[in-house]
């Protein structure tokens, strides 16, 4: 009798999964994934929460074995950490209607383009991603610079009567964060433009439609899903901007990323950070179910972009 | 008044010589076809016409006035699309009313109009769908009540109906030309099938190669092709190529692939050792068995004195039609096919010795480089 019984109870707790999958052999091959999904996401993000209802500790990282939700009132009543909170929204915003408006002009003149001027343009929006961060966004500051190569041709043509300080400057973290964002929005936007078919554009001219016109009415519906991924992964990265803002930022560009990391390495304070950290992720999600219904509404439909 | 006039109008795409030094007159409220193979330019013709193509030389006119710089949206002229092009993230009835939209109508003016259209091609109901929901007739019918919402001076419909099947081909065929009939607008239609543009057309444009070949009625340009491409185009026929071994006073005699002398009409400068290529159309000719009793219609032929040919061959295959039965006949090695109604009860089968005849005055006579050359 006991014979049977490891079959038997393995079958019973498989059954409710089965039911759901279809078959076990897709379980078994998503299994990888789903472990290191649990590895590298979940329980991190689990110890992440649980730190962040620690209670602060002098000699300590933080103090374990404690619970409490003094972190989170400490966050949200500060005004420090709201400015910081401020400006990260501020900078995700900024940088993510420029990166995207600039992103469906490029695509557009892209999917209008043939032969080598096409090449060249998709190769200039991927060619940037061939580099590491760090280096394409510190080579803003020889640009950009007061002393730098932008400042000396203007003024050499006397456009500019002085430098203008763009960085270290918010505008320059702007540029910065545009430039780090943009490949990424241009080929989301890019992919779904690809399969719009010209006709329809030809129609609606036929039809009296000038080329704005015809923009709006045929081909902006049609690329809502790209627009709609493209302002999500820029708002996602320019919200939680670190490089830019450190490199390119004067010292009243904070946003959330440089004080975490400050809370964490130089204060040691984890329950600040990771509380911080955990209302930021909150803010983010309801940001992104917001910027999914109201893009949603334009016409388009999400799921097409996948 | 809106009759299109294209003069001397040629689209090149850098090397590619699309459409060469064009031109054409469309009469008003004409329905023209454009006949040709594809790639012959007649869609790009189109095309120029329509403003989303600007002619590399030459000039378009419309009514008279000359749009050559005009924009699509400015020119009076909509087109029906072959993949119909309809606004995927609209319903029909903005996608038909689009057109008004542009134009500034007021929103119950355009949905006035746009429901009266959508009754005309019998679509009501339709109007909150997805035109991606609809059927290949049911997009057609959109498309086209798109295009005529505007109410436009000319309407332009490119292989409109290359999509849909024989049986819906052919109802649509029917409507639209009581539709033409109805607004009496000029109509310019780009097809690939000889079928289509003779059940429509007023006048058919054939095009070859981006030239216009020939332009004329239905009958005129199949009774009447001006070249070898227009006949070999509208109809399958069987061409004989020989050379003039000599000549009589009406006819001349050629020496032909098949190693038998048939004869031509005569005309004024036919040398000997002349070279021609002879049309033989299977509807032209009858096929009789080869035992010395004559078909009527070829007692018939000889009889009025115009002088009727016969060559002796081998039926090779017989090829089942629906309404006529086509006869492969091998004529000393070279194959001619010739058609006759399943209602003629010939008895003929496939090994049976037979004789194809012919009145002389019938053929369709070629020169070499593929004009005409006609008796007289």
């Amino acid at each position: 009798m006991s014979v049977e019984t490891p079959d038997t109870v393995l079958d019973r707790v498989w059954a409710p999964f089965e039911s759901q999958s279809g078959s076990r052999r897709s379980l078994l091959l998503m299994s990888p994934l789903i472990l290191f999904e649990v590895l590298i996401f979940v329980i991190p993000f689990a110890m992440l929460v649980r730190i962040s209802f620690s209670e602060q500790s002098q000699s300590l990282p933080y103090a374990e074995g404690t619970f409490t939700v003094a972190s989170y009132l400490e966050v949200l009543q500060s005004g420090l950490l709201q400015g910081i909170i401020t400006y990260s929204f501020k900078l995700g915003i900024i940088a993510t209607a420029i990166a995207v408006v600039l992103a469906t002009f490029y695509a557009y003149a892209t999917w209008r383009a043939d032969g080598l001027l096409k090449s060249a343009l998709l190769f200039s929006v991927v060619l940037p991603l061939l580099t590491t961060l760090v280096i394409k966004t510190y080579a803003w500051v020889p640009l950009l610079a007061p002393n730098g190569t932008a400042n000396n041709l203007l003024l050499a043509v006397g456009v500019l009567s002085s430098p203008v300080q763009v960085v270290p400057n918010t505008a320059g973290v702007i540029v910065g964060q545009v430039y780090i964002v943009f490949p990424y929005a241009m080929l989301a936007i890019y992919s779904v433009l690809s399969t719009v078919e010209w006709e329809l554009v030809e129609a609606a001219r036929d039809l009296g439609a000038g080329r704005v016109r015809s923009f709006f009415e045929v081909v902006l519906p049609e690329i809502m899903p790209g627009i709609t991924v493209a302002t999500i992964i820029s708002f996602a990265w320019s919200v939680g901007a670190y490089s830019a803002p450190a490199l390119l930022g004067a010292g009243s560009d904070r946003p959330f990323a440089l004080e975490v990391e400050e809370q964490m390495l130089l204060n040691f304070n984890w329950p600040i950070a990771t509380a911080l950290s955990t209302i930021m992720l909150v803010l983010m999600f309801v940001s992104i179910v917001i910027i999914y219904a109201v893009l949603g509404r334009f016409g388009g439909d999400i799921s097409d972009a996948a | 008044m809106s009759e299109i006039n294209l003069k001397h109008i040629s689209k090149s795409y850098g090397d590619l010589q699309a459409v060469d030094d064009v031109s054409l007159s469309v009469r008003d409220g004409e329905l023209l076809c454009l006949l040709g193979p594809s790639g012959c330019g007649k869609s790009t013709t189109m095309r120029m016409i329509s403003g989303l193509e600007t002619p590399t030389s030459g000039e378009v006119y419309i009514g008279g006035e000359n749009v050559t710089g005009q924009a699509a949206y400015d020119r009076d002229t909509s087109m029906v699309f072959q993949n119909w092009a309809l606004f995927p993230y609209k319903s029909v009835l903005e996608n038909v009313a689009f057109g008004l939209k542009m134009r500034g109508d007021s929103s119950e003016e355009r949905t006035r109009k746009a429901h009266e259209m959508l009754e005309r091609v019998h679509m009501e109901g339709f109007e909150g769908s997805n035109p991606t929901d609809l059927s290949g007739g049911q997009k057609q019918r959109v498309a086209l009540a798109r295009s005529l919402a505007v109410d436009p001076d000319v309407l332009l419909l490119d292989e409109p109906l290359s999509n849909l099947d024989k049986r819906l081909r052919e109802e649509m065929q029917i409507e639209l030309k009581d539709i033409h009939q109805e607004f009496a607008k000029t109509f310019v239609y780009v097809t690939h099938n000889q079928d289509e543009a003779f059940t429509l057309a007023d006048r058919i444009g054939i095009m070859n190669d981006g030239r216009l070949v020939q332009v004329g009625e239905p009958t005129e340009v199949y009774r009447n092709p001006t070249n070898r491409f227009v006949e070999e185009f509208l109809g399958d026929t069987n061409f004989v190529a020989g050379e003039v071994t000599d000549v009589s006073d009406r006819y001349a005699h050629l020496s032909t692939e098949f190693d038998s002398t048939i004869r031509i009409p005569a005309f004024g400068t036919v040398d000997p050792g002349a070279s021609f290529t002879v049309s033989l159309r299977p509807e032209f000719m009858w096929i009789q068995p080869a035992d010395g009793t004559d078909s009527p219609e070829g007692a018939t032929a000889r009889a009025d004195g115009t002088g009727g040919d016969t060559v002796a061959g081998t039926v090779e295959s017989t090829i089942y039609r629906g309404s006529t039965i086509r006869y492969v006949v091998d004529v000393g090695g070279e194959q001619l096919f010739v058609e006759q109604s399943v209602t003629d009860e010939s008895g003929i089968e496939e090994g049976d010795q037979v004789e194809l005849e012919w009145n002389t005055d019938d053929l369709l006579v070629f020169d070499p480089d593929g004009s005409r050359v006609r008796a007289g």
